[in-house]
């Protein structure tokens, strides 16, 4: 599995289309057959168990997941907590990756 | 060694500072600068410090003036995070207020000439959309400020990413 992680509209599924895959292969925050999901991030929902995420994430050739974790700590608890298991959700998946990407300014930078 | 450790809520920071300074020599001691606010903190609190059992810190719990605290004789000096301490010495009654910048890097430089190795964990709290209040913004401006000077000042300043450590000055620290 390849993770493509970066801020919004930082070129992370122009990346993957650079590696080769049509937009019709990637999911939308939706966990189905295609090849590609972006948006991991909106698949945690409450409770956040990012854990619970990772065997059908860990099955996808790429993973395109948004950097959320910067900025003011926000005030409201379910948001730091689902920042949190944004950064929880990234780090188990770079563990596991082949590859990570990191998407700078629509440069990519890879990290691992 | 000074490093810089950087980067988002939960990126790994807290358990790469950890792991080098576990790697490097004894005292090692733990400066926490969170003070415990309501369960949330408590279950945060109980994390970190479950995180180090065993590591062979020594915790001490500073919320305010790191330069009035008992400083260590040589060893590892670990402190976590200057988001924490800006925000008590700009906000907390008995903090250092307009002069929280200056004060925090008096106690950054005792702290940094009484131990062998000290590691600074921060936070980036300037990428975002801003439009807060002025108590907010004045905040994140004081850290990023912080962050400045203490990224000129170390020998190593790392990003966490995902977990993975990217090094943004100074090259990688070796883990002893």
């Amino acid at each position: 599995m390849i993770l493509i992680i970066g801020a919004q509209g930082s070129g992370k599924r122009e990346y993957a289309c650079q590696l080769g895959y049509k937009p019709e292969q990637m999911a939308d925050a939706v966990l189905d057959e295609r090849p590609v999901v972006y948006n991991a991030q909106q698949l945690l929902i409450e409770p956040y168990q990012p854990e619970l995420l990772l065997p059908q994430l860990l099955s996808k050739q790429v993973v395109i997941c948004n950097e959320v974790g910067s900025g003011v700590i926000p005030a409201e608890r379910s948001q730091r907590e689902w920042r949190e298991a944004c950064g929880r959700l990234s780090i188990l998946l770079a563990q596991q990756a082949e590859q990570v990407i990191r998407m700078v300014c629509g440069i990519p930078l890879r990290i691992k | 060694m000074r490093v810089l450790l950087t980067g988002g809520s939960a990126c790994g920071k807290s358990t790469y500072g950890e792991a080098l300074a576990a790697s490097l020599p004894q005292p090692r001691l733990y400066v926490a600068t969170m003070r415990p606010y309501g369960e949330e903190s408590l279950r945060r609190i109980a994390r970190h410090r479950q995180m180090r059992a065993a590591k062979g810190f020594t915790t001490i719990e500073r919320y305010t003036d790191i330069a009035g605290m008992p400083l260590p004789a040589g060893g590892t000096v670990l402190l976590e995070c200057l988001c924490n301490l800006t925000a008590n010495e700009m906000f907390e009654p008995e903090g250092a207020g307009a002069d929280c910048v200056s004060e925090i890097m008096r106690g950054l430089h005792l702290l940094a000439d009484s131990c062998d190795d000290l590691i600074v964990v921060t936070n980036d709290v300037g990428s975002d959309g801003g439009g807060y209040g002025r108590a907010t913004m004045e905040y994140a401006a004081a850290l990023a400020w912080l962050n400045n000077l203490v990224a000129a000042e170390f020998d190593h300043v790392l990003e966490l990413c995902a977990g993975i450590p990217l090094a943004l000055k100074g090259g990688l620290p070796c883990l002893g």
